[in-house]
């Protein structure tokens, strides 16, 4: 049988452009990082994320992303709560990072809000917002993913976004406060202030990656991180 | 010296990120990497190369010239692969960091050893190199630099240093003054420093680099088996160990986590730069470097106020 799952695990990464091999006898975390790197580029050299890294955004469709995110982190603790809710007790490791992981995320949508609020849009247009059919799906798919595929594919959502937080994050930051001339952190607040914060819990995360060994598990979450980044990647390209 | 479409069948294979060309001729294989935005030696183009390499040892005797150019215009290749690095270096992921130094380490141990399996090699550089790419280009048996190219290792400005072979690479061919005044200043030099450094064989006029590669190739062809037979010997006079190699790119990893938020930035700042430059609206990483460098040397200094300070 765990011949097989390798099988497995083996096939799904050889379905994706990134022909590396994956390497049951070394820490997953090297694979995830291997597995998904073509996916990770991917994101990076899409001609809309490169212009965001470039030029900015102008003030519209800066609003349009802050709404959008909004309901990427509104979503991201019930997510994390589905998939906790149905790990088996031999992931209890990663049942408690969730948990913690949800208390350090816990009422983050509000410094989405406060960014809103100084590029002049107030909660009612936060309520009034419709995300995105890319928003839908990313989010459609992590929650289906906690409950029918395996519940450590939320790994995969966690590892994407904090990657995009934490590798992209400054650049983009960096770019949106040249092109709206905004002071300090006001206006830029969640962006910035997840470059470094994510880097802790990039660390975090790599640990208890390490810890998961069944190969069903890593194929989820190799899968969940593909999907994650090119659904993030088309989010970018809808605004 | 025509280059043929048609690739023998033992290294045709469907390459994303290089693009393969074959010359019956004389039996050159010119791999032309092409990494968009930023020309590195990302996973998967190495991965690539690494598959072009291995196809080239098990068919002995099918490629008689390697050549590495690059696909991308005015930029030979950058190096290792920046925001992979800020990933790994934000996750702490030594393990990682030693994985991909150890996947270089095997693309230099091959161009290393080219010369036993009867492959000359040459780089053709036609554009700006830095870093890894400096260290790519310098393991061929020649390198020719188009009069534009500038190149050095930049990795001491974000605190870091180039490990993938730049030390011994450097020292066989320059000299120790040479590689010590390289590696530490992190400064970018032109294409005639280097050929007077002797790092660089031939420094040709712009749009001339492919004239002077097949003058090359034709000159080395007919004594090609005195010339590796001679390149062997070379190595064994001035030799470079794979434990050496494997040693350095392990402290190397070992630096990268040591690296600082502020020196993360400016990767960044590099890596924004030259995406700005593919855009059209920048003037590239090698810029960006002269301007630190200046900031550096000046701007701290006077002021108290740099790009720099604003880094922290």
């Amino acid at each position: 049988m765990a011949i097989q799952s390798n099988d497995r695990l083996l096939a799904t990464t050889m379905r994706h452009p990134a022909i590396l091999r994956a390497d049951v006898t070394q820490p997953f975390f090297i694979d995830l990082v291997s597995l998904t790197d073509e996916a990770r580029r991917a994101f990076e050299t899409n001609p809309r994320v490169l212009q965001i890294v470039a030029d900015g955004l102008s003030v519209e469709r800066y609003r349009q992303l802050l709404l959008e995110l909004y309901h990427v982190v509104w979503h991201f603790n019930p997510t994390c709560a589905a998939a906790a809710s149905r790990l088996g007790d031999e992931h209890a490791e990663i049942r408690y990072f969730l948990y913690d992981h949800m208390m350090e995320e816990k009422g983050h949508e509000e410094w989405v809000v406060n960014d809103l609020e100084v590029v002049g849009v107030g909660r009612q247009g936060v309520r009034q917002h419709r995300p995105s059919n890319a928003l839908l799906a990313l989010n459609g798919y992590n929650y289906w993913a906690a409950d029918r595929r395996n519940p450590c594919s939320v790994l995969g959502m966690v590892y994407a976004l904090e990657v995009i937080a934490s590798v992209y994050g400054g650049p983009i930051a960096a770019a949106i406060k040249e092109s709206l001339l905004l002071d300090d952190e006001r206006g830029i607040s969640f962006i910035s202030s997840h470059v470094t914060m994510d880097a802790e819990h990039m660390a975090e995360l790599r640990v208890v990656m390490n810890k998961v060994s069944d190969s069903g598990a890593k194929e989820a979450i190799i899968e969940s991180t593909i999907f994650n980044f090119e659904h993030f990647t088309r989010l970018l390209e809808a605004i | 010296m025509s280059t043929g479409r048609v690739l023998p069948t033992a290294v045709d294979r469907p390459y994303k990120y290089l693009w393969l060309e074959w010359e019956p001729e004389f039996s050159v294989l010119t791999a032309r990497i092409c990494v968009k935005p930023i020309q590195c030696y990302s996973l998967a183009a190495m991965a690539e190369l690494q598959q072009v390499f291995n196809d080239i040892t098990a068919n002995p005797g099918l490629v008689r010239h390697f050549v590495m150019a690059s696909g991308v215009r005015d930029v030979f290749n950058f190096g290792g692969d920046l925001s992979l690095f800020v990933l790994l270096v934000r996750a702490r992921d030594l393990d990682s960091l030693k994985l991909y130094a150890r996947r270089c380490v095997d693309l230099v141990w091959w161009l290393e050893n080219a010369a036993q399996i009867g492959v000359h090699t040459t780089a053709l550089v036609q554009g700006d190199t830095l870093g890894g790419g400096l260290e790519s280009a310098l393991l061929h048996h020649n390198v020719i630099f188009e009069r534009r190219a500038q190149a050095g290792y930049p990795e001491v400005l974000f605190n870091l240093f180039p490990g993938m072979g730049a030390w011994h690479l450097t020292v066989r061919k320059g000299g120790f003054a040479i590689a010590n005044d390289m590696i530490l200043s992190g400064q970018i030099y032109t294409a005639e420093q280097l050929h007077r450094a002797g790092l660089v064989d031939l420094v040709v006029e712009d749009g001339q680099g492919e004239a002077a590669l097949e003058k090359v190739v034709r000159s080395a062809h007919p004594k090609l088996r005195g010339i590796l037979a001679a390149l062997q010997a070379r190595r064994i006079a001035a030799p470079i160990a794979y434990e050496s190699l494997q040693t350095v790119v392990e402290h190397w990893a070992v630096s990268a986590l040591r690296l600082k938020d502020r020196d993360l930035r400016l990767m960044e700042r590099l890596a924004r730069a030259q995406v700005r430059k593919v855009g059209g609206a920048g003037e590239g990483a090698v810029e960006e470097i002269k301007k630190i460098e200046l900031d550096t040397a000046w701007g701290f200094e006077r002021t108290g106020l740099s790009e720099w300070s604003t880094l922290t």
